[in-house]
C-alpha cells in the first residue's frame, strides 16, 4: 500500500533529479556544442512535451468515455511533422534568421514589428493556457488522491487537505521549481538546454511509464483478444459509430493548430531549435513517439471499463489498474510518468509564456517609463528575469483559480480542448504571415481579437456552467433574453457539438476577418519589408534585416543600450567581434547599418523584435530615420539608379558611336594604303612600256647607222609599247570610275544570249590566230537580264581573251555553255589550259594580279578581271570561279533573268 | 534539381494523403463493425495509417539531401 506522504516524498525526489539533469544539462552544452543534448533524439524527445498528463491520464478517460475520439489528438500533429517541409522547416528557418522568440514575437515581427499585437497575443495566450495548467494542476491532485485513497494510513499528513489546498501546494510548488529551473539567467537566443535536457528525460519516463502499464494491463488481461472479447462479453465496445463526424474533425483541426501555435510547442520546436537538420528526424520520429504513446491507452481504458467497480474515474485508470492488481511499484512508476508529463508541461509553458510577458508586456513598460535608458548594465537584465518569475507565479495563479472555479467538472480532455480552441485563433494569422504577402497587421490584430472573444463567448464561458447559476442561466436563455446570443446556440445554430461550434464560429470568424480585413487595409512600410522577408525567406538575396540607417549614434550608445539587455560579458564579445571583422580598434568601431541590424537581432533574442526595434529607434532618435523617410530615401536611391542606369546607356552609346568612328578610320587608313599600294603598282606598269620606248627612242636619236629595217622594227616596237600604255591608263580610268560609280550606265533590258553570241564573234579572229577550238556547249534561248549590252559583251571577250591568253596547251580547247537555272542566267566559259593555283584563285579577281600558270606573253594589265567583276556587280550578277568540265579553268557569269 | 522537386511533390502528397484517409469519407470505408482479433477493423485500420505516414516520412526526409547549416541554398521556392 502506497501512502501519500511517501508518494510526495517521491515527486519531490524526481523533481530534484529532474534539477541536478537541467543543472548538468546546461554546464555540458555550454561545454561542448556538439554533445547529445543537441542531437536529434534529444530534441524529438523534447518536442514529445505535448505528451501531457493530458495524454497520460485523460486520453485514456477519453478513450473510455468517447472512443477513438483520443487519436485526433495525435493525428492532428503527426499530419503537421509528416508536412514539416512545408511548415515547420519555414518556421525554423525564419525563426533561426530572425530570432524569434515566442509565437507572438513571430505574428508581431512579420506584422511590421507591432508591440499592440504581441501584447494582444500574449494576453490571449496567458488567459487561453489557463485551464491547460488547471488540467494539469487537476491530473496531479487526482493521481495523489488516488494513490492516498481515503485510508488514515494513505493519507498521512494529507489529512485534512482537500483538493484545493492540494492542488495550492502542486501549483506553488511547481512556480518554485520553474522559476528555480528556467530564470536563471537571460540567453541570447532564449535557448534552454539544462531544460531540454530534463524534459527530455521526462519523455523517457512518461513513455516508459504508460508502456509499462499498457504491458501490464495486457499480461494480465490474457493477451488483446482476450482483453477485447472479455469486455464485449460485459457490453463494453470501442465506440466508432459516431465518431467520425463534425467533433472528429474539429479535434483534429485543433490539433494541427495547437502543435504549431502552443506557446511551449514553439519553444521546443522552434526557439530551442538549434540545427534545422533535427526537424528531419523529429519529422517521422515525433508521430512514432506518439504511436507509442497511444497503443496500449485503448487497451488500459477498455480494461479499466472491465474490471473497475463502475462510477470509477477513468482518467485515472493508468494509476489505479495496477493499485487494483496490487503492484505497488508499477503504481508508482506510473505516478511518476504522469508526474513527469504534467511537470514538463508546467514548466516550459510557463517558461515560454513568461518569456512572452516579459518580452512583450513588462518589457516595453519599462522603455516607455525609463526612455533615457537610466540604470546600470545588470539592472536591465535583473529586471527582465524578475519580470520573468511574477510572470510564472501569475500563469500559475491563474491556472490554480481556473482550476479552483472549475473544479467539479469531471474529465481532462475538454478542459485542453478549450485551451487548444483559444491558441488555434492564431493559427491563421500564423498560415497568412508565412504564405501571404498581403495580410496586414490591422486584419491580424481584429482577426485574433475577434476570435478571441468568440471563444470567450462559446468555449471560456460555458466551462464554469456547474460553478455558476448566472452561466448556467446564460447558456440557456442567451443574454438578456436573446435567445440566438446563447453561448452553445449562436444564431441558433444548436445541433453542433459545443466544441464543434464554438471551434467553428471562432475561427470562421477569424478567418473572415483576417481575409477581408487585408484585402481592405493597407500596409505600413515596415509590413512590407517583413512581409518580403518572412514570405521569401527561402529566395536569394535576402532583403536586408535592417531598418536603421546609420545615424549620429556612436558605438558607445550602442553599447551602452546592448549592455543593459545582455549583459556586460556579452556585449563586450558582440562589439569586440564586430571591431575584430571591420579591422579596428574597439574604441574606433563605426557601427554599420548592418552592425546595427545584427544588434537588432541579438537584442530582439532577448527581448523580443518590437522591443528591441523600439529600444534602438531611442537610441538612434535624433538621427532617427523613420521608416517612410527610409522608404523615400529608397526611392531617391532608385531614382538615382536609374539616372545613372541611363547615363550607362548613353556612354555605351558612345562607346559604340567610338568604336564605329574607329573602324571607319581603319577602313580609311586601309583604303589610303590600297591607294599607296595601287599608285605604286600603276607606276610601276606604266614604267616597264616607258623604259623600252625610252630606250628605243634613244637608240633612233642617237645612232645614224641603223638600216631601215632595224629602223622600222624598233619603230613597230615604240608603237606597240604606246599602244599597250595607253590600254593600261584606259583601263585604269575605266576601273576607277566604275569604282567611284561615275561611270554608270542605265541598266535595262538586254538579250544576255545575244551579246554572248556577239564576243564570239569578235574574238573569232583572235580564236583562229591561236588556233583554239571552241566547243559549244548548251545553250540558253534569248535570255533578256537587267544590264547594258555592250559592256556585257566585253566581259565575255574578256573571259574568252583570257581563256586564249593563259591557255598553253598543244591542242587549246574552250568551251562556252549558257543556260537557264533557277531564275539565273549562267554562262560558263572554260579552257583546258592549265587552270589556276589554290593560292591565286583570292587574288586573281583583284587589280593588277595575274596568272602565274600557262600565260604566254603577260602583256596584260592585270586589271581585266578586276574591271569585269565590277561590270557584272553593277549589274547585281556575279563573276566567280567554278568547278568546269575541262581541266582548266571555269568562270562563271551569273545574272539574274528579268521576270 | 529534379529529384529533389519530386520528393518535394512526394511529401506533399504524403500530407494530402494522410488528411484524407482519416477524414470522412474515406474513414468510413474502414469503419465497419468487423473485428479482427477481438479488435475493431477501425482501430487497425488508423494505426496502419498512421504507421504508414511515420515509414513513408522517414523514407522520404532519408532520400533527401540535408541542408548546409543555416546556409541552405534558397530552394523553396525552386
Amino acid at each position: 500500500m502506497l501512502s501519500a506522504d511517501f508518494v510526495i516524498a517521491t515527486a519531490v525526489g524526481y523533481v530534484g533529479l529532474l534539477f541536478v539533469l537541467a543543472y548538468f544539462g546546461d554546464r555540458r552544452a555550454h561545454a561542448n556544442k556538439k554533445s547529445f543534448l543537441h542531437s536529434p533524439a534529444v530534441y524529438t524527445l523534447s518536442i514529445s512535451v505535448y505528451c501531457t498528463s493530458w495524454t497520460f491520464y485523460g486520453a485514456v478517460g477519453n478513450a473510455a468515455r468517447s472512443g477513438l475520439e483520443f487519436l485526433t489528438i495525435y493525428l492532428g500533429p503527426t499530419l503537421v511533422f509528416v508536412g514539416w517541409w512545408f511548415l515547420l522547416r519555414r518556421l525554423v528557418r525564419i525563426s533561426h534568421d530572425q530570432r524569434l522568440t515566442s509565437v507572438a514575437d513571430l505574428l508581431s515581427s512579420r506584422f511590421g514589428k507591432s508591440n499592440r499585437l504581441a501584447v494582444l497575443i500574449t494576453c490571449i495566450a496567458v488567459i487561453g493556457i489557463a485551464p491547460y495548467i488547471a488540467l494539469q494542476l487537476k491530473a496531479v491532485t487526482s493521481s495523489i488522491q488516488a494513490v492516498a485513497g481515503a485510508s488514515e494510513f494513505g493519507r498521512g499528513s494529507l489529512t485534512g487537505i482537500d483538493d484545493v489546498g492540494l492542488a495550492f501546494g502542486v501549483a506553488a510548488g511547481m512556480a518554485l521549481f520553474t522559476i528555480l529551473f528556467g530564470t536563471r539567467h537571460v540567453d541570447a537566443k532564449e535557448q534552454h538546454h539544462g531544460v531540454v535536457a530534463a524534459i527530455a528525460f521526462e519523455a523517457v519516463v512518461k513513455l516508459t511509464a504508460l508502456v509499462a502499464v499498457g504491458v501490464f494491463v495486457v499480461f494480465v488481461g490474457g493477451g488483446f483478444e482476450n482483453l477485447f472479447a472479455g469486455a464485449a462479453e460485459r457490453g463494453i465496445t470501442v465506440e466508432a459509430q459516431d465518431t467520425f463526424d463534425g467533433r472528429w474533425l474539429t479535434t483534429l483541426g485543433l490539433s494541427v493548430a495547437a502543435i504549431v501555435c502552443l506557446p511551449r510547442q514553439f519553444q521546443v520546436t522552434v526557439v530551442e531549435n538549434s540545427d534545422e537538420n533535427h526537424l528531419r528526424v523529429a519529422s517521422w520520429a515525433f508521430p512514432a513517439y506518439m504511436l507509442l504513446m497511444s497503443l496500449f491507452i485503448l487497451p488500459i481504458a477498455v480494461f479499466g471499463l472491465t474490471i473497475m467497480p463502475a462510477g470509477s474515474n477513468p482518467d485515472m485508470f493508468a494509476l489505479t489498474l495496477p493499485m487494483a492488481f496490487g503492484q505497488d511499484a508499477l503504481a508508482l512508476f506510473a505516478f511518476i510518468g504522469g508526474f513527469s508529463s504534467a511537470t514538463s508541461m508546467i514548466i516550459l509553458e510557463s517558461i515560454a509564456l513568461s518569456i512572452m510577458v516579459s518580452n512583450h508586456i513588462v518589457m516595453p513598460l519599462i522603455l516607455r517609463l525609463n526612455p533615457a535608458g537610466r540604470g546600470d548594465g545588470q539592472g536591465m537584465t535583473s529586471l527582465l528575469l524578475m519580470a520573468r518569475r511574477f510572470s510564472i507565479v501569475l500563469i500559475l495563479s491563474l491556472g490554480f483559480f481556473y482550476f479552483f472555479f472549475t473544479r467539479d467538472s469531471n474529465a481532462l480532455a475538454p478542459i485542453g480542448l478549450i485551451s487548444f480552441t483559444a491558441i488555434a485563433q492564431f493559427f491563421p494569422a500564423v498560415i497568412a504571415a508565412l504564405f501571404w504577402r498581403e495580410a496586414s497587421l490591422k486584419a491580424a490584430t481584429a482577426a485574433i481579437a475577434a476570435g478571441f472573444v468568440f471563444w470567450v463567448w462559446c468555449s471560456f464561458l460555458p466551462s464554469f456552467e456547474s460553478v455558476s447559476p448566472q452561466v448556467a442561466m446564460l447558456l440557456h436563455q442567451g443574454p438578456w433574453g436573446i435567445s440566438w446570443l446563447r453561448p452553445e446556440a449562436m444564431f441558433g445554430l444548436d445541433n453542433l457539438d459545443p466544441l464543434a461550434h464554438a471551434a467553428f464560429w471562432s475561427i470562421l470568424v477569424n478567418v473572415l476577418t483576417l481575409t477581408l480585413g487585408s484585402l481592405l487595409t493597407s500596409q505600413s512600410a515596415l509590413e512590407r519589408l517583413q512581409a518580403s522577408v518572412f514570405v521569401d525567406v527561402f529566395k536569394r538575396g535576402q532583403v536586408s534585416r535592417g531598418n536603421f540607417v546609420r545615424g549620429s549614434a556612436t558605438a558607445n550608445d550602442l553599447f551602452f543600450v546592448a549592455e543593459r539587455v545582455l549583459g556586460d560579458r556579452r556585449a563586450a564579445a558582440l562589439f569586440e567581434t564586430e571591431a575584430r571583422d571591420s579591422g579596428v580598434d574597439p574604441d574606433m568601431l563605426e557601427p554599420s547599418p548592418e552592425f546595427i541590424g545584427r544588434l537588432e537581432r541579438e537584442l530582439a533574442g532577448s527581448i523580443g523584435a518590437a522591443s528591441a526595434h523600439v529600444m534602438l529607434s531611442k537610441v538612434l532618435s535624433g538621427s532617427d530615420v523613420s521608416l517612410e523617410e527610409m522608404m523615400q530615401m529608397a526611392d531617391e536611391t532608385q531614382q538615382v539608379i536609374e539616372y545613372s542606369q541611363q547615363l550607362e546607356k548613353t556612354s555605351a552609346e558612345l562607346r559604340s558611336t567610338a568604336q564605329q568612328l574607329e573602324d571607319a578610320n581603319a577602313q580609311l587608313r586601309e583604303l589610303d594604303s590600297q591607294k599607296d599600294e595601287f599608285l605604286s603598282q600603276v607606276s610601276h606598269e606604266v614604267r616597264t612600256p616607258m623604259t623600252s620606248i625610252r630606250s628605243f627612242s634613244e637608240i633612233l636619236l642617237d645612232a645614224d647607222d641603223i638600216d631601215e629595217s632595224q629602223r622600222q622594227r624598233f619603230v613597230g616596237t615604240i608603237h606597240q609599247e604606246s599602244l599597250r600604255l595607253t590600254k593600261l591608263l584606259d583601263e585604269i580610268l575605266d576601273l576607277s570610275a566604275l569604282e567611284r560609280g561615275e561611270r554608270t550606265w542605265e541598266n535595262v533590258p538586254v538579250d544576255a544570249e545575244a551579246a554572248l553570241a556577239r564576243a564570239l564573234t569578235v574574238c573569232e579572229a583572235l580564236l583562229r590566230r591561236h588556233g583554239v577550238k571552241v566547243e559549244m556547249g548548251e545553250r540558253a534561248p534569248p535570255t533578256m537580264v537587267e544590264g547594258d549590252a555592250d559592256r556585257l559583251c566585253q566581259v565575255f571577250i574578256n573571259l574568252i581573251s583570257n581563256a586564249v591568253k593563259y591557255n598553253d596547251s598543244d591542242a587549246p580547247v574552250i568551251r562556252v555553255s549558257s543556260s537557264v537555272k533557277a531564275g539565273n542566267f549562267v554562262v560558263d566559259i572554260a579552257d583546258n589550259g592549265p587552270g589556276i593555283a589554290k593560292g591565286e584563285r583570292k587574288l586573281i579577281f583583284e587589280k593588277f594580279a595575274r596568272g602565274q600558270r600557262g600565260a604566254a606573253d603577260q602583256s596584260g594589265a592585270g586589271l581585266g578581271l578586276a574591271i569585269s567583276r565590277q561590270i557584272i556587280t553593277r549589274m547585281s550578277g556575279s563573276l566567280d570561279l567554278a568547278q568546269g568540265p575541262l581541266p582548266g579553268a571555269c568562270f562563271r557569269v551569273r545574272l539574274a533573268v528579268r521576270r | 534539381m529534379a529529384d529533389r522537386r519530386k520528393l518535394t511533390g512526394g511529401m506533399l502528397l504524403l500530407t494530402v494523403l494522410g488528411c484524407l484517409l482519416v477524414l470522412p469519407p474515406l474513414v468510413y470505408v474502414f469503419d465497419q463493425p468487423i473485428a479482427h482479433f477481438g479488435i475493431p477493423q477501425i482501430v487497425f485500420y488508423l494505426f496502419a495509417v498512421w504507421l504508414l505516414l511515420i515509414v513513408g516520412t522517414a523514407l522520404l526526409t532519408r532520400a533527401l539531401p540535408p541542408a548546409e547549416n543555416g546556409a541552405e541554398p534558397g530552394d523553396g521556392e525552386r
